[in-house]
């Protein structure tokens, strides 16, 4: 009996593990990997901060592409030059020899050095592992302004006109800047640089707004539909395949639909909305601030709805009726059967509904991105979008990343406070495993 | 609570279904519009004196629409077949057999499912990039995961714990293996509920946008959900050819939904009512 009982232990694991595996590596891993990214200055449209560095390293494909012909270029002007300005340049070729004495005496960096070198004389690009050496910071610091040295210096000749192929040898000089790469860590930099600025208060402020209203207007709309629906009806399915559709189409396509109705010349909504009075014109909804957000709520009450009241409903179900009979006889009004019976037998249906809702519209995304694209002047702006923003339009990923852990952060806390409310309830077996 | 529906819970209900359908119906009856009438003074018109399928030819003709559902047809259906795959074995372990630590694991599980994509976004964009499979299948598949493997598990556990312990004893005392258990008595009870779990996780994978935003970038392989979406040019919005092609895509959705409505509505139900 107990060796059934392991092996059934066993068995269960290893059942598991492909999807635990799965999960961990495609799911939780990104997360962990997210906060990482955002420690750092990490932009993908910068070459020097394209990946992450701990530590000072050197770009030797950039390096030698233009020390080697910086230094016969310098020969040649030594050549061509006299007095001072032979002196000078002498100086400036002795500096650069040191240097390059120095970068090389690193055993490992002079391997990786004559490699690249070999590559780019046969007019191949190195990769990428091969190119960066790790640099001290004591040589990398040197590197950085000698070269930032030798270039004014350089300039300064070049005005003075004292150098045949002037051109040429500061654009080589110059090449050299952007060779040492510096360590991109910046700490929680970014997390400090967001928390002072406005747009991210601003964002999270129009995400909660968001939230609070459209689930408040869908929980009340849902239950009143879940408790009108909730009785023997002719077209039964019909209803349920009505309530499935809005559901069921693409976020990214019922915002179009809705930009469509919406639409300041065109769109009929609009144009109700003006004969109603809700709006003055019918170009206030999507161009005036107040607008915009009322027809984002607007347009995701419409599709969720549905969805909360079919997720109540099937909380109503389960009611026994039997109640509803015994609360009349004892002469309970309508009212107190919804506030006694109801409401509290359909607790736990509610909250769980508001769990899920809750999470969706705080990571609000495709609506708004295709509706009014967090317009205008910010003012439908939520966090996910302003985190797509900063990573995808700024490509500044490691700013874009701090945001999204702040969104992670925000949706671990209000799962919390709900599974808090919750209790147990939503993880304990519905059937129990007792045998 | 069963009662007698009167005239007026009627009325409501078929207005509740016209508010409801309105932004379709309005949709379709512009899609059969002429370009003319989208604009000005007709604009408001219900319906046309002229109708033509003129949007539907050019959403065909001028977009690479049919590009776009292929696409989204393969990215949804291999995601959902490898992800139920994988998700019917953790939950029917998770359901039906004795082992420490099921609790956390369907924990984990369900954090996951609510995991903000934007939270997983940068990583997983390095990753397809490095590897080189931006702008393809599997750069949308692999990403998928997070939300579908989670979705499909916790469905799939709900559905499992239904079928009868019963049968399972007395399978076992008839000398079967737990995989011959599982193979020829739970798996056949489960088909129904591996049915739905797989509806759902298709539409989920249909209608992602994420992801398949930032990772599928050229037109060869967007979905329909960002090749809609970006229909919409710097100053002008295609509307004719946007409602050809969100009919075009509802109509398929519409079906769906009408065959399937009492299975959909049991998988969405089924994680949070306790019966």
């Amino acid at each position: 009996m107990r060796n059934e009982k392991r092996m059934e232990r066993l068995l269960g694991y290893s059942l598991v593990a492909p999807a635990m595996l799965l999960i961990l590596a495609i799911a939780i891993w990104p997360v962990i990997q997210s906060f990482y990214y955002s420690l750092f200055d990490y932009r993908l449209n910068d070459p020097t901060k394209s990946s992450i560095h701990w530590s000072y390293s050197l770009d030797l494909e950039g390096y030698l592409q233009n020390y080697p012909f910086l230094k016969s270029a310098l020969k040649q002007e030594m050549a061509a030059a006299d007095g001072q300005t032979k002196q000078t340049l002498a100086q400036i070729e002795q500096k650069l020899a040191k240097l390059d004495a120095a970068i090389r005496s690193n055993d490992q960096v002079a391997k990786q050095y004559d490699k690249v070198n070999e590559v780019l004389d046969n007019f191949e690009t190195p990769s990428d592992e091969l190119k960066i050496a790790e640099l001290d910071k004591q040589t990398a610091e040197r590197l950085t302004v000698t070269v930032h040295d030798v270039v004014e210096t350089l300039k300064e000749m070049k005005k003075a006109g004292e150098l045949q192929q002037a051109d040429k040898v500061v654009g080589l000089a110059e090449g050299l800047e952007g060779v040492v790469i510096e360590p991109n860590f910046v700490g929680l930099k970014h997390y400090k640089d967001s928390f002072s600025d406005m747009r991210l208060w601003k964002a999270l402020w129009n995400t909660t707004f968001f939230t609070v209203v459209s689930v408040a207007i869908e929980l009340v709309l849902g239950l009143g539909i879940a408790l009108l629906i909730n009785k023997a009806f002719f077209g039964r399915g019909l209803v349920r395949a009505t309530i499935l559709i809005p559901w069921a189409i693409p976020t990214a396509v019922s915002a179009l639909m809705w930009k469509f109705l919406y639409d300041g010349q065109n769109g009929i909504v609009a144009k109700y909305f003006e004969t109603i009075g809700l709006v003055d014109r019918m170009g206030d909804l999507l161009t005036t601030e107040a607008g915009a957000m009322f027809a984002v709520i607007f347009a995701d009450v419409w599709k969720t709805t549905p969805y909360m009241a079919l997720l109540l409903l099937a909380g109503l179900q389960t009611i026994p009726s039997s109640l509803y009979e015994a609360a009349s006889i004892d002469g309970a009004t309508k009212w107190q059967q919804f506030t006694k019976i109801t409401l509290p037998l359909l607790k736990s249906s509610i909250l769980v509904a508001l769990l899920f809702r809750t999470l969706d519209a705080f990571r609000v995304f495709d609506l708004i991105y295709v509706l009014t694209g967090g317009g205008p002047a910010n003012s439908t702006e939520t966090i996910s979008i302003l985190a797509y923003k900063v990573m995808f339009s700024q490509t500044n990923f490691g700013a874009g990343s701090a945001l999204a852990v702040i969104v992670f952060l925000c949706v671990a806390v209000i799962s919390m406070i709900y599974i808090r409310w919750l209790g147990k309830d939503l993880l304990s077996d519905g059937s129990s495993v007792k045998r | 609570m069963q009662k007698k529906a009167g005239p007026f819970f009627y009325v409501f209900l078929a207005l509740f279904v016209f508010f409801v359908m309105f932004p379709f119906l309005w949709v379709l009856l512009s899609s059969i519009k002429p370009l003319g009438e989208l604009f000005g003074d007709k604009a408001f018109d219900w319906f046309t004196s002229h109708p033509t399928l003129k949007s539907y030819v050019s959403v065909f003709v001028n977009y690479p629409f049919l590009r776009y559902l292929w696409n989204s047809t393969v990215v949804a259906t291999v995601t959902t077949v490898y992800t139920v795959f994988v998700a019917a074995f953790a939950a029917y372990a998770i359901a039906r057999l004795e082992f420490k630590g099921k609790t956390v694991i369907l924990g984990l599980v369900l954090a996951v499912s609510m995991f903000p994509q934007i939270a997983t976004i940068s990583p997983i964009y390095m990753f397809v990039k490095k590897f080189g499979l931006t702008n393809s299948y599997l750069g949308l598949i692999i990403p998928y995961t997070t939300f579908a493997l989670p979705l499909s598990i916790w469905l799939l556990v709900t559905f499992f714990r239904k079928i009868p312990f019963d049968l399972e004893e007395a399978a076992k005392m008839d000398g079967a293996t737990p995989m011959q258990t599982y193979f020829k008595i739970i798996f056949p009870l489960a088909v129904p509920g591996v049915f739905t779990t797989s509806i759902l996780v298709f539409i989920a994978a249909w209608n992602e946008f994420l992801f398949a935003l930032t990772i599928n970038t050229a037109e060869k392989y967007k979905t329909v959900p960002v090749g809609i979406a970006m229909f919409q040019g710097q100053y002008t919005i295609p509307w004719g050819e946007i409602s050809a092609a969100t009919v075009i895509v509802t109509i398929p959705l519409v079906i769906m939904v009408l065959l399937f409505q009492r299975r959909i509505v049991s998988g969405l139900t089924s994680g949070s009512v306790k019966e």
